[in-house]
């Protein structure tokens, strides 16, 4: 077999000399208590990609590789891959001596079981990321060959604690994953344990003293806390009861006061791999909607920096396609697209009204449509009350509903009973992991959340997102990639608004808490308190 | 029939009658809890990010909810009389087992509100009447009105910006320090002082209820004829007032503290979410929003009961205050 290889030994060593060089200043011990809000239904994240559980379960659990802070791949329960010539197979070196906290040996048995078992079959996303896994080989306890059917470039990227946790094969072997004691007493490789969960206050973990990584953890607890009211929660980060609040726990008009005040700070790093990018889904099977002139009228007439600076303090960029600019790293976003200004252009959105014929009643109403607005938060209705002004220049009379989420959830994802939603959604580190479901005629599943729910359906675009799945070839992909970007910015089912940076409050104290591209849903083993 | 005997028939008799109130309560609660659009299966799959439809089925017959609602509900009464609340199905936990860990955090908070308010407000509404039309029954009648018509969250956060950021002399928010977990007795100190805040904020809304109603039941009570006899008789005013008006003047404020301690635990739902505190108004605020049927209605049962269980004990102390009120 012609390997072409991406050994990580040296990158290895290189982060090695870095953390020996850091070191000095590090201190050993504390307890570092911060924000988990809301409180999470379970820990159980070969489950559920719940935003919660991914504060909570990656301290316990990990995965194979981890990313770093540039994107770049480095080992993790993996010490090492690699990828054959044609793509089909990949093989993962394990680290050795890694123990379950039960004090059971982990080893590749645990991964094909993992994979094979939990994530291929029950994990929201799993069936996605590994659908071209036909088996795992494991020659021997160090060893796993994924064999693939097709390349599978993405799948290399979806390997995190908190996207692929591996889990251990001899607590689930047997059972039902869903029923398992598993998701409210996890038992993982990670640099710390669990302890106890008291509901309604917090979950505590405890340093993992026999942890692989030697001289990590340096903290000797985490204790996640929940505090139901983002006014106290700003409170008891100033109080120092709390060091640390991540995914805009802490709102961002206190957040901006806090970066401005001593002893605090605010970061939007470590949310790279989720890459959220907030949007609007149209109902493209009824009127007004089913009218692709209508759907770039609003998102032409829409002024994406207004939005960002009004209401989200200047957090986020304006959106220029389909793919969220980050994208650019591996090539595949293909620059500014059509129907994509950053500032509004209302002429430009009445000239598209007016040549496809949509005219004005006596009112000067062009079309009444009810706009939806995702429950997480204030942000969101600002925003809504926002478009309904902005559309209303343009004529479109704009009805805003406002619901709890098993409401909203349903109208949406299960009654289509919408005209347009504002919403958001995690793009992931490839579009064929958080981008596809969006558009796909094979995502549009009624009753399933987060999928296609403008029901749109394109066999030229079908096809180009099959292409791109499957191309091995970085430069061949690139162009699918174009092409797939200038259809949908002509389209239109989904409008991308902007490119969202959450916020990371912290305590000063707290040092080398982002040092991964997973952020606050990474581990903290190197997160340290100075005080 | 001995004094101890009647009162026991009449704590039975009693109990018998709330029986069906609170069955009615229970089946009114279930159809009305129904009337919410969406079920437990679309808040969690929607958390979980994406689930298939046949999993959300698999889901929805785990828990029940594909029965014809007759049937869920037929089932959900027996559970009850058997004294089985169910399943909390996001919790993985037994509905009883949830709201006994929240219960002692919700008792804990309701029983020192309850105290302060009542206690304080007797005191002041005694003050106010007394030095009836003075600078004393102003200022009492002024603070009154104010922390009646603040709104509960506002108090909280101010109480909080002023004592805990400006001041640091209590927590924030929450009942222990999570990153000492004392025990012993330094953990008792730490959940009063915890504690401190919540009630205080809490109290304040009560305080004035009871403040307003006791001056106008001592007000009442002075003008009555049996007063004027005591008086005549050559009571001493002091006397009047602290014996014969004060148990008479009580008797519509404990009525009133009997029929608050159901609005107190919904009333607790503001403090709890501002404080952190974690009690059972919180708990069914996330079960509301999660469509954990099951819970919320434990917790509903467990106010409904509450209430006709402290309507009990207020009717028992009417008969001790004015022995004229026989239990019968």
């Amino acid at each position: 077999m012609n390997i072409r290889s991406t050994v990580l030994g040296a990158l290895c060593a290189v982060s090695m000399a870095f953390a020996g060089a850091a070191a000095m200043a590090q201190k050993a011990g504390g307890t570092l208590v911060y924000i988990v809000q809301p409180e999470p239904p379970s820990l159980a994240s070969f489950l559920s990609t719940s935003g919660p559980i991914g504060l909570v379960a990656p301290k316990i659990y990990e995965g194979l590789l981890d990313y770093d802070t540039d994107l770049n791949i480095v080992p993790a329960l993996a010490e090492s891959y690699t990828v054959s010539e044609d793509g089909k197979t990949v093989t993962f070196n394990l680290q050795q001596g890694v123990h379950w906290h039960d004090g059971e040996p982990f080893t590749s048995a645990d991964v094909q079981f993992t994979v094979m078992e939990i994530l291929s079959k029950v994990h929201p996303r799993g069936p996605n990321s590994f659908r071209e896994v036909v088996s795992i080989d494991t020659p021997d306890e160090h060893t796993a060959v994924f064999n693939l059917a097709n390349p599978a470039p993405y799948m290399l990227r979806a390997l995190s604690a908190y996207e692929s946790p591996m889990v251990p094969k001899h607590l689930l072997e047997g059972q039902d994953p869903r029923n398992s004691d598993l998701a409210t007493n996890p038992v993982g490789t990670g640099p710390f344990k669990f302890v106890e969960w008291q509901k309604g206050q917090y979950i505590r973990l405890d340093k993992n003293e026999d942890y692989w990584k030697e001289g990590l953890p340096y903290l000797d607890r985490v204790v996640g806390r929940f505090i139901p009211d983002a006014s106290t929660r700003t409170a008891a980060m100033e109080n120092e009861e709390v060091m640390y609040g991540a995914f805009g726990a802490i709102p961002n008009i206190d957040a901006v006061r806090l970066r401005d005040t001593d002893g605090f700070n605010v970061t939007t790093d470590g949310y790279a791999m989720i890459n959220p990018m907030a949007l609007i889904e149209f109902n493209t099977t009824k009127p007004p909607f089913d009218n692709p002139a209508l759907r770039r009228a609003v998102t032409v007439a829409l002024d994406r920096e207004f939005l960002i600076e009004n209401i989200w303090f200047g957090y986020g960029k304006p959106a220029t396609s389909a793919l969220s600019s980050n994208f650019a790293a591996t090539g595949l976003y293909a620059g500014a697209m059509p129907n994509y200004a950053p500032n509004a252009q209302s002429e430009q959105a009445i000239a598209i009204l007016d040549e496809a014929g949509i005219a004005p009643d006596a009112d000067g109403v062009r079309a009444s449509v009810t706009l939806d607005l995702i429950p997480y938060g204030e942000d969101w209705r600002r925003a809504g009350e926002y478009m309904k002004q902005a559309l209303s220049e343009i004529g479109i009379k704009v009805e805003l509903r406002y619901e709890d989420v098993p409401t909203w959830l349903k109208r949406i994802y299960a009654d289509y009973d919408f005209d347009m939603n504002v919403n958001y959604f995690y793009q992931l580190p490839d579009p064929v992991l958080g981008v596809h479901r969006h558009y796909g005629t094979d995502q549009i599943r009624q009753g399933t959340h987060f999928v296609n729910s403008s029901q749109y359906s394109n066999p030229d675009l079908d096809a180009l997102l099959v292409a791109g799945a499957q191309e091995a070839d970085a430069t061949k992909r690139q162009e699918i990639y174009a092409e797939i970007q200038k259809i949908l910015a002509n389209d239109l089912p989904v409008a991308n608004l902007f490119e969202m940076e959450f916020l990371t409050v912290y305590n000063e104290k707290l040092k080398d808490h982002a040092t991964s591209a997973l952020g606050s849903y990474g581990s903290f083993a190197e997160a340290w308190i100075d005080d | 029939m001995s004094h101890f005997a009647r009162r026991m028939r009449y704590v039975i008799k009693r109990l018998v009658q709330a029986i069906p109130i609170v069955l009615a309560i229970v089946i009114l609660n279930f159809f009305l809890l129904q009337l919410a659009e969406g079920d437990a299966v679309d808040v969690l799959a929607g958390e979980a990010g994406s689930a298939t439809p046949e999993y959300m089925a698999e889901l929805r017959a785990k828990f029940g909810l594909d029965q014809p609602l007759i049937v869920q509900l037929g089932v959900y009464l027996k559970n009850v009389v058997l004294l089985d609340l169910g399943y909390s199905f996001r919790h993985e936990m037994p509905v009883s087992e949830l709201i006994f860990d929240r219960m002692l955090a919700t008792l804990l908070l309701m029983v020192s509100t309850i105290l302060l308010a009542v206690g304080f407000g007797i005191v002041l509404g005694l003050v106010a009447a007394i030095s009836l039309n003075t600078w004393r029954d102003t200022a009492i009648s002024i603070f009154a009105l104010i922390t009646y018509a603040t709104p509960l969250f506002w108090v909280g956060l101010m109480l909080i910006v002023v004592f805990s950021l400006n001041l640091g002399w209590f927590p924030t928010s929450g009942m222990e320090n999570f990153a000492m977990f004392y025990e012993g007795w330094d953990r008792v100190v730490d959940i009063a002082h915890h504690l401190v805040l919540p009630t205080i904020t809490l109290s304040l809304f009560y305080l004035a209820l009871y403040t307003r109603l006791m001056r106008a039941s001592m007000l009442e009570q002075a003008g009555q004829d049996y007063v004027t006899t005591a008086r005549a008789k050559g009571v001493t005013e002091n006397r009047i007032m602290f014996v014969h008006v004060l148990r008479n003047a009580l008797l519509p404020v404990v009525t009133m503290a009997g029929v608050q301690v159901g609005a107190l635990i919904g009333g607790s739902v503001i403090v709890e979410s501002v404080f952190a505190w974690p009690g059972l108004g919180m708990l069914a605020f996330e079960a509301l929003f999660s469509r954990d049927l099951n819970l919320l209605l434990g917790i509903f049962l467990l106010s409904a009961v509450l209430v006709v269980a402290v309507n009990l004990v207020v009717d028992l102390i009417y008969s001790t205050l004015d022995p004229r009120i026989e239990v019968s």
